[in-house]
């Protein structure tokens, strides 16, 4: 390694397509000549491919505009603010018991202590045999109370007042609505605003199933060091150029010639990545 | 003390059904379970291994009478590929340094009574001397004489290879150069990791190259319309006397170079997303001309009648206008980060 080595935060952003077409140079090219630098980014992209799979979803989404992203994050928001306490206890529980090492734990934790509970409390258990009833009875308001608790909490955040269960209860029935509205927003949004151009769609399920094939083929160790750093290369060049027409058709729609580039690159990416594909397959058929 | 462990297990018994115990247990065993569960290794960081080729070491010349317009199809695994037309009925294949092979007929005219298809089949490996697994042959210098009407589907693993004077040749290679010469039906070429060459053909014309450049010297249209389609991904592309009036060539980081003539009626586009691209024509052409470019500029050297040019800002300029008069040919440069030129021939 020399002192012109890139460093990983470098070599990630090359990964990503986030350079500009002069550093995705140099970075290309010093890698071409660096034995350590292609170490890092052969490591870099066995990151890469062990999570991009299980980000494989998000991925696959269709992107939604940064406007509607903003809603959703506002809607989001307010949602959070205005749930209630128990709603956020029963899914911190939830989330945290999906976990089968939580799950374990918490059940081993639950035997423990229902012996250890019967163990503390013989002398007791051993007078009143009823304690189950009663025990029952008196959990019975305490599972009832967190119902109301939390609208209590959150309305008078909102009114700053103390008012009676029954108008909070009102409150909180006036509340519905509010979040409804809320919630047909956002499933208006896509409609009233689309996210993409038209035909852009098209490409764009395209490119993700052609990348999947192409990754897949990479993760079986097909394609050699020097055509993989090739192949990334051209797909950094290519993700960077629709970034940047993308941006100039967001910022001025009627820039035809942007738009017009922009489609020219989508198909030069599936001809990159079908060339790539096509390349895998015959190898593969020779094999 | 003696009494509390019985009481205790009595207290549990009458106070909870053993059956939430039981529950409880199981519920804790199967967690336990499934926490100790692993996904399996994924190999897919297995190192690439090459294919493993070996050859024998025959030297083998076998010949077949076929029809005159016969499909040959092989598969090579490893070595230099000579292909060229004759002026007889006749297959002859020679495999220096390599493994046997066989002409397997896949079907014969029913004119003549001669083989039109015809594979050339390798032997597979004995204990002794290894060969290529599959139909494929292998060898040192593998040369394969047609019939000049003659079509050949060739793919290979890692080859050289050059066809001359034959009709059509479809070609699949992963990796090693391409020369094709003299085709006069039909070009089909793909190199995974090298140069393609193609000089004197006529046809239809598509090319691709995934890392290589790609050379054309002097090709045309055998019928009107045929296309003429070169792709590269980080190779350049150079294009001289391209005849055909369906031009269509596109790199990723590449330059594109044309120089020939601009025929009317004809559709030429030219895209680039890391490169330039460099025209000459001759200095009558007419045509309309759309150059599209980002970071460079737009150069002609020949008097460009500007028509409109897109003045908005951003990344990417727009120039359209003529050349000469009266034509009708339609070019279209694209260069993403380029610049584009045109100059005189």
């Amino acid at each position: 390694m020399n002192t012109d080595c890139l460093d990983i935060g470098l070599i990630q952003a090359f990964l990503d397509g986030e350079l500009d077409h002069h550093q995705t140079a140099r970075v290309s090219g010093h890698i071409e000549l660096c034995d350590a630098c292609t170490l890092l980014l052969a490591e870099a992209e066995e990151e890469i491919s062990l999570v991009f799979p299980v980000l494989e979803r998000e991925f696959d989404a269709l992107v939604p505009t940064q406007r509607l992203w903003n809603k959703i994050n506002d809607s989001i928001k307010t949602e959070r603010d205005n749930r209630p306490f128990w709603e956020k206890a029963w899914t911190f529980i939830s989330v945290s018991l999906a976990s089968p090492s939580l799950a374990t734990a918490a059940s081993m934790v639950l035997v423990i202590a229902v012996f250890a509970g019967l163990w503390l409390n013989k002398t007791t258990v051993d007078v009143d045999q009823s304690q189950p009833n009663v025990a029952r009875q008196t959990t019975m308001p305490t599972t009832a109370a967190p119902i109301a608790q939390p609208v209590v909490a959150s309305n008078d955040s909102i009114d700053g007042d103390d008012k009676p269960v029954v108008a909070r209860t009102g409150d909180r029935e006036r509340q519905q609505p509010r979040r409804e509205t809320v919630i047909q927003s956002l499933y208006k949004a896509p409609v009233t605003e689309s996210a993409y151009m038209p035909g852009e769609e098209n490409y764009i399920k395209t490119i993700s199933t052609l990348t999947k094939t192409v990754d897949d083929q990479k993760s079986n160790g097909i394609m050699r060091p020097a055509e993989r750093i090739a192949y990334e290369r051209d797909m950094a060049l290519v993700n960077d150029a629709i970034a940047k027409m993308k941006n100039e058709v967001r910022r001025n729609p009627k820039n035809d010639s942007a738009k017009q580039v922009l489609y020219a690159t989508y198909q030069n990416k599936i001809d990159l990545l079908n060339s790539v594909a096509q390349k895998e397959e015959l190898l593969v058929s020779l094999r | 003390m003696a009494d509390f462990v019985p009481n205790l297990m009595k207290q549990i018994v009458g106070k909870f059904p053993s059956g939430i115990l039981v529950f409880i247990i199981l519920t804790s065993l199967s967690a336990i379970a499934v926490a100790q569960f692993r996904l399996p290794i994924n190999d897919r960081f297995e190192s690439p291994v090459p294919p493993q080729v070996f050859w024998g070491r025959d030297t083998t010349e076998k010949s077949i009478k076929v029809d005159n317009s016969i499909i040959l199809e092989l598969c090579v695994a490893q070595g230099s590929v000579r292909v060229n037309g004759w002026n007889r009925s006749e297959v002859r294949v020679f495999v220096e340094d390599g493994n046997k092979f066989s002409f397997n007929i896949r079907d014969k005219d029913t004119r003549s009574g001669h083989p039109n298809w015809v594979n050339v089949v390798g032997y597979a490996g004995t204990k002794d001397k290894k060969g290529p697994t599959g139909d494929c042959i292998s060898g040192n210098e593998i040369e394969i004489d047609i019939p000049v009407n003659a079509t050949i589907k060739l793919k290979g693993h890692d080859i050289n290879t050059t066809i001359d004077s034959i009709r059509k040749a479809e070609v699949k290679t992963g990796g090693g150069d391409i020369s094709l010469r003299n085709i006069k039906g039909d070009i089909s070429a793909f190199a995974g990791q090298g140069d393609i060459f193609i000089e004197s053909s006529t046809g239809p014309i598509a090319i691709e190259s995934t890392t290589g450049n790609i050379v054309v010297f002097d090709v045309g249209p055998g019928e009107l319309g045929d296309p003429f389609k070169a792709r590269t991904n980080s190779g350049t592309i150079s294009l001289q006397s391209v005849q055909h009036r369906q031009v269509d060539v596109g790199s990723t980081s590449g330059s594109v170079s044309y120089s020939g003539s601009i025929r009317n009626g004809g559709r030429y586009n030219l895209f680039t997303v890391n490169g330039s691209i460099r025209m000459a024509i001759p200095p009558d052409s007419a045509c309309k001309l759309s150059a599209t470019f980002g970071s460079g500029r737009f150069i002609s050297e020949l008097a460009f009648d500007l028509e409109t040019e897109n003045n908005v800002g951003g990344p990417i300029k727009t120039i359209a206008g003529k050349y000469g008069k009266g034509g009708d040919a339609e070019v279209k440069l694209t260069a993403s980060y380029g610049s584009i030129s045109v100059r005189k021939l």
